[in-house]
């Protein structure tokens, strides 16, 4: 069976050439931030922590990191708060229309994110709401609920829901019966929710880059700004720590609830 | 299973849409009717200008195009690149396959801008494509592969290799190797047999990894605009200038609702054809 194994072993080749494609971007950024060079050079000459330190003393790179995270856990909260509760509408409670809800639940996914950005910029430009924090973390939470909604009526179809039924005939009250018996069993879809709702807000450029206000400045349209300015290597820096980041999480995500599952 | 109590549980989530999406993207349709004078701004009355210059001016037309090939081309480089990576993800039995399967999502969850600046260090004058080909001796000088279509087509064919790839394993974890085996049995060889059932038994998989990319690719906009710069126009770009450059609002909700548009029409003619040929893709 030689053709077979040469088969296997160009298919192995092809997917370590793919595999290394995928991740050539990331591995060059970290490389590149470790240069003592002003510009961008890979492989780095020398080797310096100096473009970290500048960013972690730049006030505007530590500004948009917090704004950034406290956007992202907002829309979260919000976005889990309504998803989950949509999501148990729609499979427990078999809502009339249920299907054009979800289709509707669904939308902000498929419309292109910057026809998204403009519609709210000039929406909020009419109702006197551009460049408030609550109208932002509200447009985040429209993007982010439809991945709260994906993985918990996954989670929740797996679960058998007698074991609900169960819980009521034994004197449990609805809200008990979900907080007691349902919500634990749905755990893992409800986390990966949430992880996407973070990711997809902490990330969103499109969304974000119309209707930041004075003085607001989320770290990815900072980062977009910054090389539209001139490329340097502290948003190699700045990169390299949101790669480690991604990884480190990634990782632990995958550990603990299988996340390559709900993806 | 009860009825009732569900509406009050989805109205969270639909006055979400309802006030921060339904109705903004709904106002657009108005302001696209609206006229706009340089200089002026938006001044009332009813004009389909927009609308007009979009499908008859020559500017337009070959934005519209690019970014329409651009689509087209990205959704056929990551179908041929990725198609064979997504097979072997499916069908092997090695114990690295879930951690090879997170170096897969792993460009996915990691942010778009960075990704995007990898390329821009990548592709550069003086990036690491460029020492590699002169090394190599297929140029004698350094190439310009960024703010064209060359720098555009290989950010997007990155950044959107992963979603066909996941869509792809899914379809093909579906196939049951036996009937491969069977074909293989009754005498096919492995490439009659991976053409004639492998292939077409993913084909609700490959289409909708190619709508779900093409979609993509013609929506995107950070990309676009990193390694096309200011001159290498796509149409989510030409949006973006419309809206914070020029403020011409009316002209930019024209092309918003476009986009929107053919977005829509591709979403749903895929899936009255994935209803027809009865698949759940």
């Amino acid at each position: 069976m030689t053709a077979a194994r040469v088969r296997t072993w160009l298919l192995r080749g092809w997917v370590a050439l793919v595999l290394g494609f995928l991740t050539l971007p990331a591995v060059v950024i970290a490389l590149a931030s470790f240069s003592r060079t002003s510009y961008l050079t890979v492989p780095p000459r020398g080797l310096t922590l100096r473009w970290f330190a500048a960013v972690l003393g730049d006030a505007e790179y530590v500004h948009a990191i917090g704004f950034s995270v406290v956007l992202a856990l907002v829309a979260t909260i919000g976005s889990v708060g309504a998803g989950v509760a949509a999501s148990f509408a729609l499979i427990r409670r078999r809502v009339a229309g249920g299907a054009g809800v979800a289709a509707l639940l669904n939308a902000p996914l498929v419309f292109p994110g910057v026809v998204v950005g403009v519609a709210l910029l000039q929406f909020y430009a009419m109702v006197h709401a551009n460049g408030t924090f609550v109208g932002l973390a509200v447009a985040h939470m429209v993007i982010t609920v439809p991945y709260v909604v994906r993985a918990v009526t996954a989670s929740l179809q797996g679960i058998d829901p007698e074991l609900e039924d169960a819980a009521r005939v034994l004197g449990a009250s609805g809200p008990i019966a979900f907080f007691a018996v349902t919500l634990p069993l749905i755990r893992p879809g409800v986390a990966a929710g949430a992880l996407f709702s973070f990711i997809v807000s902490f990330d969103n450029v499109p969304v974000s880059i119309f209707l930041l206000g004075a003085g607001q400045m989320t770290l990815p349209v900072k980062i977009f700004s910054a090389i539209e300015y001139g490329v340097d290597p502290s948003i190699a820096a700045i990169s390299t720590m949101l790669i480690v980041l991604t990884g480190v999480g990634l990782a632990v995500a995958e550990r603990w609830i299988g996340f390559h599952r709900f993806v | 299973m009860r009825h009732g109590h569900g509406w009050w549980l989805l109205a969270p989530a639909l006055l979400l849409l309802f006030v921060a999406f339904i109705l903004p993207v709904g106002t657009m349709v108005p302001m696209s009717f609206r006229p706009y004078v340089p200089l002026v701004g938006i001044t009332g009355g009813f004009t389909a200008r927009h609308y007009v210059k979009l499908v008859t001016d020559s500017y337009y037309l070959e934005i519209i195009g690019r970014t329409l090939g651009l689509g087209l081309i990205v959704t056929g480089s990551t179908l041929v690149i990725g198609y064979p990576l997504a097979f072997f993800l499916a069908r092997t039995r090695s114990r690295w396959r879930s951690w090879l399967t997170i170096l897969v999502v792993f460009p996915l969850m990691l942010n778009l801008v960075v990704r995007t600046f990898g390329w821009i260090a990548l592709l550069a004058q003086n990036g690491l494509v460029n020492q590699a080909l002169q090394a190599l001796g297929v140029v004698d000088g350094p190439v310009k592969l960024l703010f064209n279509f060359v720098g555009v087509f290989i950010g997007l064919t990155h950044i959107f290799l992963p979603f066909m790839v996941l869509v792809l394993i899914g379809a093909i974890q579906n196939i049951p190797r036996d009937v491969e085996d069977a074909a293989r049995v009754l005498g096919a060889s492995w490439g009659s047999a991976f053409f004639r059932v492998t292939l077409p038994l993913s084909a609700p998989g490959i289409l909708s990894g190619s709508i779900l990319v093409f979609v993509l690719t013609i929506s995107a906009l950070v990309t676009p605009r990193l390694l096309g710069g200011p001159t290498y126009q796509v149409m989510s770009t030409l949006i973006y200038d419309e809206f914070l450059q020029r403020l011409n609002w009316p002209a930019g909700s024209a092309q918003s609702l476009l986009l929107t548009v053919m977005v829509l029409t591709l979403v749903y003619l895929s899936s009255r054809l994935a209803r027809r040929t009865g698949t759940g893709a």
